[in-house]
């Protein structure tokens, strides 16, 4: 074991060496400004209020037509945005102008241009490849420059946080310090920006990077009128390397491509009908190893997924090459990105309330991940199993789409609910006899209750918890006074 | 809560097995015992100084009915089913009873090869044979071939229920000597727990202040001489403190009722699940008077007694005449207790009456009792041989608790189908969930490593729903295998030539000595001939 470190750090050595120490930056020249924010985020399990606001505080990256970079962790749930010039303490309010929380980049605009006059725009370099430095910059309480010198030891498509898609990310080795702008810190080449902080870990000091092309895809969509996203994939895949997969699969080629497990219904590549059991032996004139990755031209071996997120953009045309049932042929795929209001049950949802029903103490909402995220970091153990499956499975269990899962998330005690105290985390199917795949659904089927009742159905046990409307009615004073309701329906 | 309960034979086994049975023959020598078992007719340990001050014991001298067993247990390997498994001994404790019987905990002697059993003032060990054991109430009979065992030993009567607060004595072979120990306490609750030898049946428990320790499982609770539980579970001392339970007699005389016939046929249940009926609209809702009455039928295990009777949405009005309350009591003999105590005291084959409302009409319903076997895969198996089946290097074993423990399972559609076997009614379509639990390296399996945990679904367009039918599937005459596993993964495809010309080198590189166990059979049977007795 110690003679593999010792080797490995000699290569490294060497190779910055023969790297003839390009200095990765020369501190005076840099464009950076404090960006402070204040925010709170929504509280799932009382989906009627926020939480105690939280302050972050990062170094954004001033690039041009006065727009500062920051990551879209940093501005998520934000209340107030406010940029501080470092060397002057000066500040001012400022506005998100566009924010991507799949690919973890915002753009800030300060309410006055002139602002940041005199700190020359940031230039993205795009170049950057394994064995390259980077110098990670921060700032002292004084304003002073920390300058923190990384070597990049990987490039490869990793899970972004919100685990939406994969993305290229630089790996870098660096032994960051503390400071309180560690919330999005920008990492330099040349004086030009090669990424930012996506995350870090202290223990084996590895940063990963969000890097210059996903950076320059980011700024590219920006620019347009509709922020329209990265391209989203649609299907799952596996690996090929089994040889007897292949020949099942009839691949008749020297043994290359990705067998397609499952296509999500109503994305691109299922309207330009990619099949379950087809081997995608190619993209963009890319081929596919049996691994499933690409040779890519600054790189090398890389994810083929790279092809479709950094390296193309929605509304672009892919060519795909396929082996369906042992005979090659080809489609093309127009990609696009796929909002969260697609999904059954969306991955993330930050800066809007989320949607309930109190129903005389019962209290719906829709299934979300960012709902069972309020289990903690461990959530997909610790969450509800039953809802962690339907989340996981989503396409399988739900294929025709369009609807989401509406849940009894818990109970609150009030006259009409004496005996439902413990029920919770159910999934509604019916009410009042209605099929409800949304709130509005479930909204509407309150709206006459059936001989004075309101059946309520679940999945699970109770199966049946009818209530009284009128007692629904003499409740609603109590779920405002006892426990602070402003209202009983949001549905936005 | 539910994880938190240990078994006592667990700790015991682990202790024990550690330090103590290690060497058998070699005392240290500070101990070097007082007691003097040199004559086999000793008088009952006449050389224990006993001060005359000692208070009169309440029980009288437990030593002539106390056993200490040594059970060698063979405990079943999931992870590698060909083998015979680890081997283990443990120290419980016993009592003799009527007919020359021995009463202990089933954990005591589950998975056991060889049991012996001593007594006081008798330097001889003697082999012990199950008689009868039942799981589902973790208690067991046992027989000693050799009529010497018994000589001058006197069997323990049983008493009722205690009542509250009333002082208990646990007698048993504890942790911290060799010898017969007693501690007392009171009766603090009387309720329905969790028996966790099996980890899915409830049952009758009372909770006693009497520290009980690893090695008091299986022996007797004492009051005014009569044996009134036995001692088997509690929660170890970082959950809560001297939280110790014993089985009562209700729960004894059934499984010495139930095994009059020569067999033991297990707890039976209605197989349904029901809710409280306390809150008003709901009553109103199902057309019942304001009087605290019912509950409702929420779940119907289509395979259990009542599948075919009763349906969802039924109100329970009342069992065999006792009325139902809406909080699911119903009063026996004077007691409030839960209303599955009414079945809990039946026999497979037994009936229950049942009146109920349907669609707010009262009917009335004979339900006759049996096992509802979904149960059985979510708990613990003992005495048998895991079930498996190897192909190819390929390991695939039916879903059951011990096989989910034993690989720790993470996999969330696994889980999900462990976890909702029963309730979902997942067994409709699969009584037996077939998984691919693990994979032993060869060529021809190297690129299979991902089917790990995943559920098999079809081979070659053909429906499995059990072990049996994979064996029979992979034995069809056909070039290749096309394992279809639920969910959207691709197919898992062998090609039989290879996985045939494979089989020698994995067998011998593995170890393997059977390829397969496709039907549950028991250990090997404890033969009476092996039961000697001792001196002969």
């Amino acid at each position: 074991m110690r003679r593999i470190i010792t080797l490995l750090w000699l290569t490294a050595a060497l190779s910055a060496f023969a790297k003839k120490e390009v200095a990765a930056v020369q501190p005076r020249q840099l464009s950076l400004v404090r960006v402070n924010v204040t925010g709170q985020s929504f509280d799932y399990f009382r989906p009627w209020q926020k939480r105690a606001p939280f302050s972050k505080r990062a170094l954004g990256a001033v690039l041009s037509q006065g727009r500062v970079l920051v990551t879209a962790d940093l501005v998520a749930d934000q209340n107030y945005v406010e940029l501080e010039r470092a060397e002057t303490g000066d500040k001012m309010a400022a506005s998100v102008e566009v924010v991507d929380y799949e690919a973890n980049l915002a753009l800030v605009l300060p309410q006055d241009k002139n602002f940041l006059q005199g700190l020359p725009p940031l230039e993205i370099t795009n170049d950057t490849v394994v064995g390259d430095r980077l110098a990670a910059l921060q700032l002292e309480q004084t304003g002073a420059l920390v300058v923190t010198d990384g070597l990049v030891t990987g490039v490869q498509v990793t899970r972004y946080p919100t685990d939406v898609g994969q993305f290229l990310t630089y790996r870098v080795s660096i032994p960051l310090q503390y400071r309180d702008n560690s919330y999005t810190v920008p990492l330099v080449k040349n004086n030009k920006l090669a990424g930012l902080l996506l995350r870090y870990d202290p223990r084996s000091q590895l940063m990963d990077v969000i890097p210059g092309p996903i950076i320059t895809h980011f700024l590219k969509d920006a620019a347009k009128p509709n922020y329209p996203g990265f391209p989203t994939l649609g299907f799952d895949y596996f690996p090929t390397r089994d040889p007897q997969l292949r020949k099942y699969a009839g691949e008749t080629g020297p043994g290359a491509g990705v067998y397609v497990t499952g296509v999500e219904p109503g994305t691109s590549v299922a309207r330009a009908s990619l099949q379950a059991g087809d081997i995608i032996t190619g993209i963009d004139g890319f081929d596919i190893d049996s691994n499933g990755n690409y040779i890519d031209t600054l790189y090398k071996k890389l994810e083929f997924t790279n092809l479709l997120t950094s390296r193309a953009y929605a509304g672009e045309s892919v060519p795909f090459k396929l082996q369906r049932q042992g005979k090659p042929m080809q489609i093309t795929v127009t990609l696009d990105h796929r909002n969260t209001a697609d999904y059954v049950i969306p991955p993330y949802a930050h800066d809007e309330a989320p949607r309930y029903l109190v129903l005389g103490g019962l209290v719906f909402q829709e299934l979300s991940r960012q709902y069972l995220r309020e289990w903690g970091a461990n959530w997909i153990k610790d969450a509800p199993q039953r809802f962690v499956y339907l989340d996981r499975f989503q396409w399988e269990l739900f294929p025709e789409g369009h609807r989401r899962v509406v849940i009894l998330s818990q109970v609150l005690p009030v006259n009409g609910t004496i005996g439902y105290e413990d029920f919770g985390y159910l999934t509604v199917t019916k009410v009042n006899g209605k099929e409800i795949h949304s709130l509005e659904d479930l909204a509407a089927a309150v709206k006459d209750p059936v001989d004075g009742f309101y059946k309520v159905e679940t999945e699970e046990h109770p199966r049946e918890i009818p209530l009284d409307a009128a007692q629904v009615r003499a409740d609603e004073g109590a779920l405002h006074d006892s426990y602070g309701i402003p209202i009983l329906e949001h549905l936005k | 809560m539910r994880r938190c309960a240990f078994l006592l034979s667990i700790l015991l086994f682990v202790a024990e097995a550690g330090a103590q049975q290690k060497s058998p023959q070699q005392p240290p020598p500070e101990t070097t015992p007082p007691l003097s078992p040199l004559s086999p007719t000793a008088t009952p340990v006449p050389n224990i100084v006993a001060p005359p001050a000692v208070p009169a014991r309440p029980n009288g001298k437990i030593q002539k009915s106390l056993v200490r067993i040594t059970a060698t247990e063979v405990e079943p390997d999931y992870r590698a089913p060909w083998n015979s498994g680890g081997i283990q001994r443990g120290v419980g404790a016993g009592f003799v009873i009527d007919g020359n019987r021995i009463m202990t905990n089933a954990h005591v002697v589950s998975n056991s090869r060889y049991l012996t059993v001593e007594r006081d003032g008798d330097p001889n060990k003697y082999p012990a044979t199950v008689l009868f054991v039942a799981h589902d109430c973790d208690l067991a009979l046992l027989k000693v071939a050799s009529p010497d065992f018994f000589k001058n030993m006197t069997p323990l009567t049983f008493g009722g229920i205690p009542e509250l607060e009333s002082t208990v004595s646990a007698y048993g072979y504890p942790l911290g000597g060799e010898r017969m120990s007693v501690t007392t306490g009171i009766v603090s609750r009387i309720d329905f727990q969790l028996y966790t030898h099996s980890s899915i049946d409830s049952h009758l428990a009372i909770q006693i202040s009497a520290q009980i320790n690893p090695g008091n499982s299986g022996g007797p609770v004492m009051q005014n001489a009569k044996v009134i539980g036995v001692a088997f579970q509690g929660y170890s001392g970082d959950v809560a403190q001297g939280v110790a339970y014993m089985i009562p007699t209700p729960v004894i005389h059934r499984f010495l009722t139930d095994i009059k016939d020569g067999h033991y046929d297990k707890y039976v249940d209605l197989g349904l699940s029901y809710a409280k009926l306390q809150n008003p609209a709901q009553r109103r809702y199902y057309g019942l008077p304001n009087d605290g009455r019912g509950v409702l039928v929420t779940t119907v295990i289509d395979a259990g007694s009542a599948g075919k009777v009763l349906k969802q949405g039924d109100v329970l009005l009342s069992i065999d005449n006792h009325p139902i309350a809406s909080d699911a009591f119903v009063e026996l003999e004077g007691e409030r207790v839960e209303m599955p105590e009414v079945v809990e005291r039946k026999f497979k084959g037994d009936k229950v009456k049942l009146d109920i409302l349907r669609e707010r009409k009262p009917q009335t319903v004979m339900i006759t009792l049996d096992t509802v076997w979904p149960y059985l895969t979510e708990g613990h198996y003992y005495d048998v041989r895991p079930r498996y089946l190897l192909f190819g290097g390929l390991l695939f074993q039916p879903m059951s608790r011990d096989m989910m423990e034993a690989y720790q399972v993470g996999d969330l559609r696994l889980r999900y189908y462990f976890d909702n076997f029963v309730q979902d009614q997942i067994y409709l379509q699969h009584p037996e969930v077939i998984v691919l639990t693990n994979i032993l390296p060869d060529p021809t399996n190297t690129y299979l490593g991902s089917y790990r945990a995943s559920i098999v679904d079809e081979v070659n367009g053909r429906k499995i729903l059990t072990l049996r039918d994979l064996a029979n599937a992979l034995n069809e005459a056909t070039d290749r295998f096309v394992i279809t596993m639920i969910g959207d993964g691709p197919p898992l495809v062998l090609d039989r030539k290879e996985v045939e010309s494979a089989r020698d080198r994995i067998r011998t590189r593995y170890n393997v000595n059977n390829e397969q166990n496709l039907e549950e059979q028991p250990l090997a049977a404890q033969t009476e001939a092996r039961a000697v007795p001792p001196g002969s």
